[in-house]
């Protein structure tokens, strides 16, 4: 195994929206929705991103990506900076970091045929003509597990799961080498996600892709990716590879996410501890560590100082002031 | 592998589809048939017009005028003995075709006004719809008035009037479906594999909010020829001789009690087209309906 | 000696009216909910689980729906035959039902207060104080912090998990003895659906309550349930005690539901997908509705089978298979 450095590095990813709320006075709140978030994502690897609603995890998906445009932060692709690009250079390395949706019934447009949306990629970007086209698209359609006659149909004709492998292979079209895998399979059936999920990982393997999956369901996680970060509220919490990560976790939020996924296993209900408070808003978050009013090991510097980032060996990282002594 | 997926469910066609749809939602609205029916027939009748009518509509037979209808000249003759009905078929085309046109450039010039204004939304889409939003506030009645009093009337510059203050309505309703469609997911999928903002727009958010334009476009072809009719009548039309129906109705003004077919013709002509092309909208609403057809994207 | 169960479902079908034709969206459902139980209707899209729960209730539209036959034996009712008048007293009173979505099932534009209020307005009667003073004190008992300044706020001021906690007030109102939750705590973030599940299964315990609890996930159930019953195509295909059912799945389905799902608990490589599609309902086969994806099927499997207990398991362990149990004699 060669070591090459990563295949995508983000540091410091900020984002912020501002929102006028509140009648008869409006007041602009900052949504800090992303707050200084780093990951790095290895070649052939699949990194998780787990979190709960308004965490930012699909945020930062997208901002890597510049869908949306951070504020502050570094994004490096292969060592080259990806937010520094004009137009025409994103343009070109739009074709190396592809995205799949979540939504099967949102991601492909009704009014176009599934061949035509799966050609045009590779038409605007030069990659095939006329009968190569074609052909790219049988293949295409071969590798997701769909018959070639679903070119001449239109998405509404399709499940869910079929959905799916369309929007997969519409990703996979201009041959990216990394795909942000927002929950793509959060809305799908429990058979069909096994089927989607395998369909992914063979896809892993053959093409050589590298996965940034975001998702909230930590089964799916811990079978699909190498490594994970969990966060909460536009910050990471704790990052380290799996298993390790789900079978120790150390920061108190893991440890409750952990402890309150569900397992299908009847005797492993005992475990399941009182978990106290709501997911506070990301505008705004609690001061100090943003986990204390609900952290079952809150001590008063809690309350007062955010736990800088600790590497704590063997890829593992958290920020909690229980490992800041 | 296919096995693992089942098969996608058999589907006709996509033309058929379509044109199923199009039955249903014309069954379903029986009336929308009448609509097109007639509004066919006047189109053919307009197109055919040469060949229709039975005297020149220029003509004049000044012995002739102000006669009732007879066998020669099927709704009688004005007052300068000029036959009506063939006045009314060659009037037909002339609104048709003044009609058609303006909306035609409306819809073309205001849908792509209104998917801009939305598409990149912020400033632009301000500055574009407060443009908008100015032209709106003139009656079209009153915008055609003008435009036809500062540039003279003739039909191209009705045709220019009329498509202004058809404009704005049509950039309204392609801006909203607009702002609702960029925000899906497949359109971020379009940026993500990196198409432009014109491939964008022509290919993936125009066809999702053509539906509403069509619908648009017939309700306002009968609010086109209405005004034209209108502007004619005040005098403000293509000026006479040429046959329209709206100064048809003003020549018969006169002598009203008297020769009222005179008018009678011309009035009828508008209400049957504008009540045709009302119930073609219909129709056409249900045939756009997302919720009939069920594979609108969201 | 057996208490009488709360709730007794016999051979109830439901059906549908597609292009013109009756089909059943549920198939002779059999099942009996015993007092204080907890029972898990189990199953992917389209099983039937919620048209269960709804046929319950007499919620089906009638326009396109209706039960075509059983008995919904409920305090010595039958549920299925009843009218539309005793129906309405019997919802919200004695069965409550509660639903996935908490942002939809709730009136944006009346205070929480009044919604929970009006059941008790509405089935017992009570003055507009006395249901307040009721109704505050179920909020507190679902939890909701500072109850009494929130009584008058509206559903949009409340997170997911709190308006949950609401619906949950409203349908508890009444202290019903049946309550049907239809997938209550899918739409809620993880740690949240620990919380409202905890809280289920006290004030179950608390009002002497049964729930039947509607789910597709299994890590659910195995957490909340006491029964469950696994369904596929509108049919029962396994219904077992919640131990039983994990310890041996027996029925095809559950056993490759179960191996097709990862788990957080264990690191596994293999993740098995069961292969083809749900039959649409207008196209069930004729035999085992599960036979065409089944690895097991033999040529028995073009005969319907029946539910048979499991050889080797407790007697209330069933399993709809030719091959895996019963009589295939």
């Amino acid at each position: 195994m060669t070591e090459r450095g990563p295949l995508l590095e983000v540091e410091g990813l900020r984002k912020f929206f501002s929102v006028k709320r509140g009648f008869p006075n409006p007041k602009t709140i900052t949504v800090r929705a992303l707050d200084g978030v780093s990951f790095a994502v290895r070649e052939g690897e699949a990194f998780g991103l787990v979190g709960e609603s308004g965490c930012g995890k699909s945020t930062a998906g997208r901002a890597l990506m510049r869908l949306i445009e951070p504020d502050e932060g570094a994004v490096r692709f292969r060592g080259a900076d990806v937010l520094a690009l004009d137009r025409a250079a994103l343009r070109t390395l739009r074709r190396k970091m592809q995205i799949v949706f979540q939504d099967p019934y949102a991601s492909l447009n009704p009014k176009r045929l599934v061949g035509k949306a799966l050609a045009e990629p590779m038409r605007v970007h030069g990659l095939a003509e006329g009968k190569a086209l074609a052909e790219r698209v049988r293949a295409l359609l071969d590798e997701v597990g769909l018959p070639p006659e679903a070119a001449g149909r239109y998405p509404h004709e399709f499940s869910g799961g079929q959905r799916q492998r369309i929007g997969i292979a519409r990703a996979l079209s201009v041959e990216p080498e990394l795909v942000v895998a927002d929950e793509p399979v959060s809305a799908l059936d429990v058979s069909i996600q096994a089927q989607v999920l395998l369909l992914l990982r063979g896809l892993q393997q053959k093409r050589g892709l590298s996965y940034l999956f975001v998702s909230h369901d930590l089964g799916v996680v811990r079978w699909f990716c190498q490594g994970v970060a969990v966060m909460y509220l536009g910050r990471i919490v704790e990052r380290g590879p799996l298993p390790q990560m789900f079978d120790e976790p150390l920061h108190p939020y893991t440890q409750t996410l952990r402890a309150a996924s569900p397992v299908p296993d009847p005797r492993a209900r005992v475990t399941m501890a009182r978990i106290e408070g709501e997911v506070p808003s990301a505008s705004a978050p609690p001061p100090g560590c943003h986990f204390h009013p609900r952290c079952p090991h809150a001590m008063d510097r809690c309350r007062v100082e955010y736990p800088a980032w600790k590497e704590l060996g063997q890829g593992r990282g958290v920020a909690c002031h229980l490992f800041d002594r | 592998m296919s096995a693992m997926t089942g098969e996608p469910s058999a589907a006709p066609p996509p033309a058929n589809r379509a044109l199923r749809q199009f039955f249903t939602a014309f069954n379903t609205n029986k009336t929308s048939w009448v609509g097109l029916v007639t509004f066919a027939v006047v189109a053919l009748v307009a197109v055919l017009a040469p060949v229709i009518a039975t005297h020149d509509p220029l003509e004049q037979n000044i012995l002739d005028k102000l006669q009732g209808p007879s066998a020669e000249f099927i709704l009688g003759t004005d007052g300068f003995g000029r036959d009506i009905w063939s006045r009314l078929v060659y009037g037909a085309r002339l609104s048709l075709w003044i009609g058609g046109v303006s909306i035609l450039i409306a819809m073309v010039v205001g849908s792509l006004i209104g998917m801009v204004a939305g598409y990149f939304g912020g400033r632009l889409d301000i500055a574009i719809m407060q443009v908008m939003d100015v032209l709106l506030s003139f009656p079209s009645l009153i915008l055609g008035l003008m435009v036809v009093a500062m540039m003279g009337p003739s039909v191209g510059n009705l045709i220019f009037a009329i498509a202004l203050t058809a404009i704005p309505p049509f950039a309204r309703i392609a801006r909203a479906p607009t702002v609702s469609v960029k925000e899906r997911d497949y359109i971020e999928a379009c940026r993500a594999l990196g198409y432009s903002h014109p491939r964008i727009m022509a290919v993936h958010i125009l066809p999702n909010i053509f539906p509403e334009i069509l619908v648009m476009g017939s309700l306002w072809l009968a609010t086109a020829i209405r005004v034209e009719a209108s502007l004619s009548f005040i005098g403000l039309g293509v000026r006479p001789p040429t046959p329209t129906w709206g100064g048809m109705i003003r020549e018969g003004f006169e002598n009203i009690l008297d020769t009222w077919w005179l008018s009678m013709a011309p009035s009828v002509a508008i209400l049957v087209i504008v009540f045709a092309l009302n119930m073609i909208g219909d129709g056409l609403r249900d045939f756009v309906d997302p919720k009939l057809k069920g594979e609108r994207g969201g | 000696m057996a208490d009488a169960p709360a709730l007794s479902v016999q051979g109830l079908t439901t059906e549908f009216r597609i292009g013109g034709r009756w089909h059943a969206a549920i198939r002779a459902i059999d099942f009996d909910l015993e007092k204080n139980e907890t029972l898990a209707l189990v199953g992917e899209s389209g099983c039937g689980k919620s048209i269960t729960a709804l046929s319950i209730l007499g919620l089906i539209p009638k326009a396109a729906g209706r039960i075509a036959a059983g008995r919904i034996l409920f305090e010595g009712n039958d549920l299925a035959a009843l009218d539309e008048e005793h129906m309405r007293e019997i919802r919200g009173d004695r069965i409550a039902m509660i639903f996935q979505e908490p942002m939809t099932s709730l009136n944006p534009v009346l205070t929480i207060g009044f919604q929970v209020a009006e059941a008790l307005r509405y089935h017992r009667g009570m003055g507009q104080a006395e249901a307040r003073a009721h109704a505050l004190e179920i909020l507190e008992q679902v939890k909701i912090p500072s109850a009494r300044q929130r009584l008058d706020d509206y559903p949009h001021q409340f997170s997911g998990g709190m308006r949950q906690r609401v619906m949950i007030a409203m349908a508890l109102a009444c202290k019903p003895q049946i309550l049907l939750a239809d997938e209550p705590t899918t739409a809620l973030d993880v740690t949240i659906q620990a919380q409202v599940l905890l809280l289920l299964a006290e004030l179950k315990q608390l009002y002497g309550m049964s729930m039947i609890f509607i789910s597709h996930n299994l890590g659910v159930v195995a957490t909340i349930a006491d029964r469950v019953a696994v369904m596929y195509a509108g049919e029962i295909v396994e219904i077992a005690a919640v131990n039983d059912l994990f310890d041996r799945p027996t029925h095809p389905y559950t056993e490759a539901l179960l191996r097709s799902i990862p788990r957080v608990d264990r690191t596994s490589d293999t993740l098995m997908a069961i292969p083809g599609q749900v039959p649409s309902i207008n196209r069930m086969p004729q035999g085992c509705r599960y036979a065409p994806r089944c690895g097991f099927r033999q040529k028995i499997c073009e005969q319907p089978p029946e539910l048979a207990p499991v050889a080797g398991s407790a007697p209330t362990h069933q399993a709809r298979c030719w091959v895996r149990a019963g009589a295939a004699s």
